[in-house]
């Protein structure tokens, strides 16, 4: 059974890479997409945390985005 | 109305979505490689090299739908000159360029063992490798050109040049003659494909589907974070 679904009478080579030339792209692709918003994210939490009070207390009255960001990210700056 | 459609909404509904789609991600992707690779029939002709077909087969469907979508909302940006279009083309285009590249090398793959070759100046894979050049092209403006109003132009043209390789590359297995077989899926009229191997490239089709939602949404939600980070310099 593990040697039919590895072998594939021949065509594990081509099957097998198909489905791991996937896998390692997709994951590849996520992981980088991820850790490029989480860099923007953290950098732009930092960038309020460096306005001045009055600055940042409107900015996180005027935008939803910044407050969720700066919620997130003020424990770990 | 147009308040669901702020900014700061879409961020919210982008949370919910992609906490919605990691939940059921991994089962989905568990049953459709089950069926994918242990559960369907092998074919009668090509055997087990026809499970190719559940990867580069959604992952051409994927290349082409989301070149047709970034070059109707690049046609919708030149008439009404939404913002927000600008944003969901440059999120998509990586996911469109990934897909028609996998579809690629995937059927090169799927080439060796039924034709005995790895690659082909064939109508149906030259026309997917014109699709590829347009694709680098569009994400190549946005890298290249600072201006953001003259790269979204430039982008913009491309997409809507590149849309007449769209039909080329669906109906080039008809004009021309090709290596590459005919559509055996067919969505008027009846397809040439058994349900026991339709049903697991329904199922990977749908999981891929998740992925690219799930890319688009990080990418989406990168694209809105840097506009506010512009918008904050201004401060």
């Amino acid at each position: 059974m593990i040697q039919n679904l590895l072998f594939m009478n021949g065509y594990g080579f081509f099957v097998w890479a198909s489905f791991l030339i996937m896998f390692f792209v997709c994951t590849f692709v996520y992981f980088k997409t991820y850790k490029t918003l989480k860099k923007y994210e953290k950098e732009f939490a930092k960038e309020i945390n460096e306005l001045s009070i009055e600055q940042k207390k409107s900015v996180v009255e005027n935008s939803k985005i910044a407050s969720q960001i700066l919620s997130t990210y003020s424990k770990t700056i | 109305m147009f308040k669901l459609f702020s900014l700061s909404n879409i961020f919210f509904w982008i949370e919910k979505l992609t906490s919605f789609i990691n939940s059921v991600f991994f089962i989905l992707l568990l049953v459709a490689l089950s069926f994918a690779l242990i559960f369907s029939p092998p074919d009668y002709l090509q055997g087990d090299s026809v499970r190719i077909m559940y990867v580069h087969v959604p992952s051409a469907w994927i290349g082409l739908a989301s070149f047709t979508f970034i070059a109707l909302l690049s046609i919708i940006n030149f008439i009404f000159k939404i913002k927000n279009i600008k944003l969901i083309t440059k999120s998509i285009a990586p996911i469109g360029l990934m897909f028609t590249c996998l579809a690629i090398v995937t059927g090169s793959l799927w080439g060796q063992p039924t034709w005995g070759t790895w690659w082909a100046w064939d109508a149906r894979i030259t026309s997917m490798l014109v699709l590829t050049l347009f694709y680098i092209g569009f994400i190549i403006t946005y890298k290249f050109i600072s201006n953001d109003d003259r790269a979204n132009k430039i982008s913009s043209v491309i997409a809507i040049i590149g849309l007449i390789n769209i039909p080329i590359i669906k109906y080039s297995v008809e004009w021309w003659s090709t290596l590459h077989q005919p559509a055996s899926i067919k969505f008027a009229g009846s397809s040439s494909i058994h349900s026991s191997m339709l049903l697991p490239l329904f199922l990977m089709f749908l999981v891929l589907l998740l992925y690219c939602a799930l890319i688009f949404l990080m990418k989406y939600k990168t694209e809105i974070i840097r506009i506010k980070k512009k918008n904050l310099k201004r401060l």
